[in-house]
């Protein structure tokens, strides 16, 4: 919101400071309207030619998943010579790639994951804001130093962990690591329950709530919507992630959307080219309408980041 | 980051003393249980991290001094071995240290997409700005589109269009074998990565531009600075930490790219990146095993020391009020 307001006003002087220049060196007044008319014109050139570029990879996706395996991979068609469905037709009924098995799976993780990984970085965040914690600064550290430790130096340990206890080809090694937060989150949640005055809290306490009791019927409530922006950056995650689930998961009945993505696309004598093309429009759709309805969310967190980072 | 986090906590122990008694008792039962329970909330982290993080980060040390049997399940201590095989192909033709150079080669060059797409992203905003552009919300969310999608999607499809017969050849037509050279296939990565990109960059430079404070453009009007004197002189100096923030993030980012060799490459040793060579030489025999850990060690070692520089640099050069 505040964002909104000092862009506008950002604008406001940029065009405010440009009269008073057009009215101080008037002399020069028509070949500076002629440049802002030039500049205008190509940064709208630009701009949109960037975004048709863009842009154009998806529609690109949409137009070619109706098209024939031999049409796409053999000769090159912009519009499908002729529309077919037998490519989403194949990935709903077809058994070689269980497209629902895979959605299932991925539904699976990220319900699971969200829900108590949420859970406990929300409890964790109570403590490091509101609590009496001793040397909170070092924890806070001490969990944060994890950030900066890639998945490739952990991965293959946690993999030879995972084949002993047969865990590997399961979803466990993508859902176990979850149940214990996300510092990111934690992190983000400390900030927003600091805003939240001490009062609400005290006055509980002296009606006899404990610590836990003040966590969930007081604090919970006030955060929604600081949990829902986390949750919904956390499920595009999970939901887009393919590293580590295509290191897990092996047979086709356990993987998740994007790794079976990855088998079609592995897969490709051409045949399979728009079959692949079709699922990946069929996993893109969700993280659309989530983006397009979340937009303003999204774009906003981001631009915070940087000016903060 | 780090002194925010000090610089917070230390505001919450300032805010407490109002509200806490007069007399200073020893620590009474009442705030040793709420340690306790503090401390239980903050649990479940400190040990996923332990399992996790710690453990799993010390392992993999020790597996990088060793030759893991898999069949028999032992392990046998080799010293440096597997670091002196990593890197010896940079001096003789080992078959394997030729491997891992090359993937650190490769993986450089694909960091080229990271200046790209930040001088993209410079255009981009700075025009937005510049031409005093409407409907800025719009290119926004235009630009930011593939950043949200699934990597492995963008892949399938842009190795679509880069294929021989694809669409970009066929524009062009050209017959280039963007997918079967070597160069060639990186520096298609390398393109799609930049454009894929501009969209993050744009959005942080534009929200930095918006950030420096109007009085230094009033002042330099009245100087008869133009838009573009302006641009260079004031805009681009301040938005340093900005760019240091992309270019340390996409760094991280970049060093630690996968599904670039395995989805869009399907492979190809041509474009092989770091991680690719440490899940392919984790299988590769005896010594795969303490190779592809030597390897992390490598890479988690490179990535440790860009973020600690980050800490120290970002106050030095960078401008920031």
């Amino acid at each position: 919101m505040e964002n909104q307001k000092d862009y506008n006003a950002a604008e406001a002087t940029v065009t405010e400071t440009d009269t008073e220049l057009t009215v101080t060196v008037y002399k020069n007044k028509s070949h500076r309207l002629w440049l802002t008319v030039l500049l205008k014109i190509v940064a709208y050139a630009v701009l949109v030619l960037g975004a048709v570029l863009l842009v154009f990879p998806f529609l690109w996706m949409l137009l070619s998943s109706f098209k024939t395996g031999n049409e796409a991979s053999l000769q090159f068609t912009f519009f499908p010579k002729q529309w077919v469905f037998e490519n989403y037709k194949e990935l709903f009924t077809g058994t070689d790639f269980p497209i629902f098995r895979a959605l299932g799976n991925t539904v699976l993780i990220e319900v699971s994951v969200i829900i108590i990984g949420t859970f406990v970085s929300a409890m964790a965040a109570f403590s490091f804001a509101k609590l009496k914690l001793r040397h909170k600064t070092f924890w806070l550290l001490f969990l944060m130093s994890g950030m900066m430790v890639p998945y490739a130096a952990l991965m293959l340990p946690q993999y030879r962990a995972f084949d002993a206890m047969h865990m590997t080809d399961t979803l466990w090694p993508l859902i176990l690591p979850g149940f214990f937060g996300n510092v990111s989150m934690i992190f983000f949640l400390i900030q927003y329950m600091r805003g939240i005055p001490n009062a609400y809290f005290e006055a509980a306490r002296i009606d006899g709530a404990n610590h836990f009791t003040c966590f969930i019927l007081i604090m919970l409530p006030l955060i929604k919507t600081a949990i829902a922006a986390q949750v919904i950056f956390w499920f595009v995650g999970i939901w887009n992630d393919y590293f580590a689930p295509s290191l897990y998961l092996t047979s086709r009945n356990r993987m998740t959307l994007q790794v079976l993505l990855g088998q079609l696309n592995a897969g490709t004598s051409g045949k399979y080219l728009p079959m692949a093309l079709a699922g990946a429009v069929l996993s893109s759709i969700p993280m659309l309408v989530i983006y397009i309805s979340c937009q303003k969310f999204f774009i906003e967190s981001l631009a915070i980041s940087g000016v903060k980072g | 980051m780090e002194n925010t986090v000090n610089a917070a906590t230390a505001e919450s122990e300032l805010s407490v003393p109002p509200q806490a008694p007069p007399k200073k008792k020893p620590r009474s039962r009442v705030e040793k249980r709420e340690n306790l329970v503090a401390f239980l909330f903050i649990l479940p982290p400190v040990v996923g991290f332990l399992i996790f993080t710690a453990i799993s980060m010390g392992c993999t040390f020790v597996f990088s001094f060793q030759n893991y049997y898999v069949r028999r399940g032992t392990s046998e201590f080799v010293g440096f071995t597997h670091y002196v095989s990593l890197f010896s192909g940079m001096f003789k033709a080992g078959e394997l240290g030729n491997a891992f150079i090359k993937s650190v080669g490769n993986t450089i060059f694909l960091l080229l997409s990271l200046p790209v797409s930040i001088i993209f992203g410079l255009v981009v905003a700075g025009l937005l700005r510049l031409g005093d552009v409407k409907g800025g919300k719009i290119f926004q969310i235009l630009y930011y589109l593939p950043a949200v999608s699934s990597a492995v999607a963008l892949n399938i499809v842009w190795r679509y269009i880069f294929q021989s017969n694809g669409l970009l050849n066929h524009m062009f037509g050209t017959g280039t074998p963007w997918l079967s050279d070597d160069m060639l296939l990186k520096v298609a990565i390398v393109l799609k990565n930049s454009l894929n990109a501009t969209g993050g960059a744009m959005i942080l430079l534009l929200a930095g531009m918006l950030n420096v404070s109007k009085e230094l453009y009033e002042a330099s009007s009245l100087d008869g600075a133009g838009k573009f004197k302006q641009f260079f002189a004031i805009t681009l100096p301040m938005l340093t930490p900005v760019i240091f923030y992309l270019l340390i993030t996409g760094l991280i980012g970049g060093l630690q790219s996968y599904a670039d060799s395995q989805v869009f490459a399907k492979g190809d040793s041509g474009a092989a990146t770091i991680v690719y060579f440490i899940w392919q030489q984790r299988t590769n025999g005896a010594a795969g095993y303490g190779i592809a850990s030597s390897a992390s060690v490598f890479l988690s070692v490179c990535i440790m020391i860009i973020t600690l520089v980050q800490f120290k640099v970002s106050n030095k050069w960078v401008y920031e009020e």
